[in-house]
């Protein structure tokens, strides 16, 4: 199934299933059901994008929707459904990374200030047309939570930079920093031939 | 296009990646856009960003394994199961109901009673015979008033999220106009009485003085020698009462003296008690040193947990008491229900009913005592852990299994609080640092908001609240064993059944020998710390940390999305 991103849906009331939501949120189970097979697919797989391991997904996905079964009466049906349930997942993804932070990110504070060095054009345009998405779903593995947050944030949901910033607390005009930082770590994390390390923050 | 030899004036990249993520103002766009046109450099590292960014879109998107099948069954589980385990908790609730009602609160409550806590008492009052039962006409007192703002509030807090604002309002503002009707309490400055400085430590109602209103008092002395037509609640180090109450007695203090005529009942903790009045109703005394003079009377039952405890006068009704030493050499006109130490029973007592006593040694009785019936002894039985008995662990697996169900209840329940109960427990020590502030600091509140009647209901329920937390903490626990052990689940029953196997590990450990209670109050603290964690976030908005910002890059403004990129 093709993920659902909030970019592509952005007319309220055409696409999204307002139907369904009131049914839902009239405490209607089936109306529920179909919603969560509607959507679960699109947010397991934002999860295990965001999240370490597959178990952490599963759990995420599961803890998300019964959040959002009681969160389902404070959404705003003039805006976007499927915008809001990524905002509400990415929150609880942010959440989850930012317990387990200590283990990971830690590292990553610690370089976060270095200045980075653009990358060589060619080198970068090599490593790209050699790469395939596996192994960038591999990369991103190595990457700490809030790169690997803004990345999925960004490229799998099509979030703004305005919902990055408020899910990630950072302020709008670092998000560009944030996302390039992380790109830089990926392209790190994807160079195994030291020659392709483009760039680089370490 | 041109080859770049101005390398001073390339573009850097994070210009170069907001272009092509289309956040650029206009203008500067437009700059971008013409300086590609004629760098080679940037051009080169302006598409390799984008095709960055179409392979990691890529990446992502692609559906790289399957659904998995715990995730496409969630639903359908939650939905078939849900419908027989309501009937399953459903049912377990009204035993448990049942259980606590004829276990607990029906002994207690006939207990209550056999101490004279009837129908007047302010307790039994609220959650026996109060506002819930009477009806509308009736519920103009202050107490009950009182009584249904307070439950009405808690209510609403339980209910907020299925209310609308503004009927949580209405609600809110009701309750509050409600507590304006209740009058201010009475203080010390309001009475023509001495004061013996200027600080207000001490406090004597003068002897032809009457006073008829309650009285609060919290010093250093209370003297009464008047009269005071209604209760009086002190808190002091001494009370000296010899004149009269009408009312009860409710005191905390080192030293309590009762000389006078106390016309309902007497209730407190003090280091010693001595009465050789009258008190007309009932006494409860937590003391280290109780005496009951030759002169004093009590008029219905004594209820006493004394170091030494002597009764020489006379108790109307029953005494139930426990102690360490304990001499009854005056009258005793219902039954003796005693467990101590040691027990003598002088030539002058004279007990009207049955005597059961059960004591480390026999009854000391002397021949000319007075007994309706012989002394009924049995011996106090101080067991160690080798000496434990079938009948003990039999009941550790009647009390594991009581607590498996509570799990059981609490998660169907609260799923989604019981898992962020688990995940705060697994936050150490945040969990045990507030498990020992709430472990003490909320018995020692509630018992201090229990000193003051506006405040008893909310005391009592804190305390029962604090109760059941301090139970429900082998469920938290026993929980975050299970997941150590079975690894992190989120399904219904695979999360039961890791708090069931946690749950008997945590019982097993804490019935090991010697280290077993330690264990067991840090089973407590843990438990509950992770409780209150879990409701703390819940109040609390999440906050997302600071992140350290990086400088460099023209990205001081806000950028409007909708930039179009140059055709490269």
């Amino acid at each position: 199934m093709e993920p659902l991103r909030p970019g592509h849906l952005r007319v309220p009331g055409q696409t999204e299933p307002l139907d369904l939501i009131a049914q839902a949120r009239a405490g209607d189970t089936q109306a529920w059901g179909d919603l969560y097979r509607e959507y679960a697919p699109a947010i397991f797989r934002f999860c295990r994008r965001a999240l370490p391991s597959k178990e952490d997904a599963e759990d995420a996905t599961m803890e998300i929707f019964m959040k959002l079964r009681d969160k389902l009466v404070q959404y705003d049906t003039s805006r976007s459904f499927t915008a809001w349930l990524y905002k509400v997942a990415a929150n609880h993804c942010w959440d989850i990374l930012r317990r387990h932070k200590a283990r990971h990110d830690k590292n990553m504070e610690d370089v976060n200030d270095l200045p980075l060095e653009a990358p060589e054009p060619n080198q970068l345009e090599r490593l790209i047309e050699e790469r395939t998405g596996e192994q960038v779903r591999k990369a991103l593995d190595k990457l700490g939570a809030r790169a690997r947050m803004a990345l999925v944030m960004r490229y799998y949901s099509d979030m703004s930079y305005d919902e990055i910033a408020d899910a990630l607390g950072v302020r709008r005009p670092f998000v560009g920093v944030v996302l390039l930082r992380a790109r830089h770590d990926l392209r790190q994390a994807l160079g195994e031939d030291p020659a392709l390390a483009v760039g680089g923050s370490r | 296009m041109n080859d770049s030899n101005t390398t001073n004036q390339h573009l850097d990249e994070i210009t170069l990646l907001l272009y092509v993520e289309r956040q650029l103002d206009r203008q500067i766009a437009q700059q971008v856009s013409l300086h590609t046109q004629t760098c080679d450099r940037c051009l080169t590292l302006l598409r390799a960003l984008d095709r960055e960014s179409r392979l990691l879109t890529r990446s992502m998107l692609e559906a790289d394994e399957p659904l998995p099948s715990r995730i496409a069954e969630f639903h359908q589980k939650v939905k078939r199961s849900m419908h027989w385990i309501w009937g399953v908790v459903f049912g377990l609730a009204l035993l448990g109901v049942y259980a606590l009602y004829t276990g607990y609160i029906d002994p207690w409550v006939e207990q209550f009673e056999q101490a004279g806590f009837g129908g007047t008492n302010l307790l039994s009052l609220l959650l026996f015979q109060g506002a819930f039962w009477k009806g509308w006409q009736s519920m103009f007192t202050l107490v009950e008033l009182v009584a249904m703002t307070s439950v009405a509030g808690f209510c609403v807090f339980l209910l907020r999220k299925y209310l609308k604002r503004g009927t949580a309002l209405a609600v809110l503002f009701a309750s509050m106009s409600m507590l304006l009707v209740i009058p201010r309490p009475l203080h010390a400055q309001d009475f023509h009485v001495d004061m013996k400085d200027d600080k207000h430590k001490s406090l004597e109602v003068k002897k032809d003085e009457v006073l008829h209103k309650d009285l609060y008092f919290a010093g250093s002395l209370l003297r009464i020698d008047g009269t005071v037509d209604g209760d009086v609640y002190a808190i002091a180090q001494e009370v000296d009462v010899t004149g009269t109450v009408t009312g009860d007695l409710i005191f905390l203090g080192r030293s309590t003296r009762i000389s006078g005529h106390v016309e309902g009942n007497v209730r407190g903790f003090s280091n010693n008690i001595s009465i050789t009045g009258v008190v007309d109703k009932n006494v409860t005394i937590f003391n280290e040193d109780a005496r009951i003079d030759s002169s004093g009377k009590i008029g219905h039952s004594l209820t006493a947990f004394n170091q030494i405890l002597t009764i020489d006068g006379t108790v109307g009704r029953d005494v139930l008491a426990m102690f360490n030493e304990a001499t009854i050499a005056g009258t005793i006109g219902g039954n003796l229900r005693a467990k101590g130490a040691s027990l003598s029973i002088a030539s002058s007592a004279q007990i009207n009913g049955t005597a059961k006593f059960e004591g480390d040694k026999p009854a000391d009785v002397a021949s000319g005592a007075k007994l309706a019936s012989p002394l009924q002894y049995s011996k106090l039985e101080h067991r160690s852990h080798a000496e434990r008995g079938a009948g003990f662990y039999i009941w550790r697996i009647v009390w594991a299994a009581a607590r498996i169900l509570l799990g059981l209840v609490l998660i169907s329940l609260m799923p989604i609080f019981a898992r962020e109960t688990m995940e705060s427990a697994e936050r150490y020590g945040a969990s045990l640092g507030l498990g020992v502030l709430v472990f003490f600091g909320v018995a020692i509140a509630s018992l201090i908001a229990c000193i003051t009647v506006v405040g008893l209901l909310v005391g009592v329920s804190t305390f029962f609240l604090w109760l059941i937390a301090v139970f429900s903490s082998y469920v938290v626990v026993g929980g975050v064993v299970g997941r150590w052990i079975l690894g992190r689940t989120s399904e219904f029953w695979p999360l039961i059944g890791r708090m069931a196997l946690g749950v008997l590990i945590v019982v097993l450990v804490v019935a090991l020998p010697h280290i077993g209670g330690w264990i067991r109050f840090g089973v407590w603290i843990w438990g509950l710390g992770a409780i209150s964690l879990a409701i703390y976030r819940r109040l609390q908005p999440v906050i997302a940390p600071n992140i350290p910002s990086m400088p460099g890059g023209p990205i001081g403004t806000p950028l409007p999305p909708n930039t179009t990129i140059s055709p490269a």
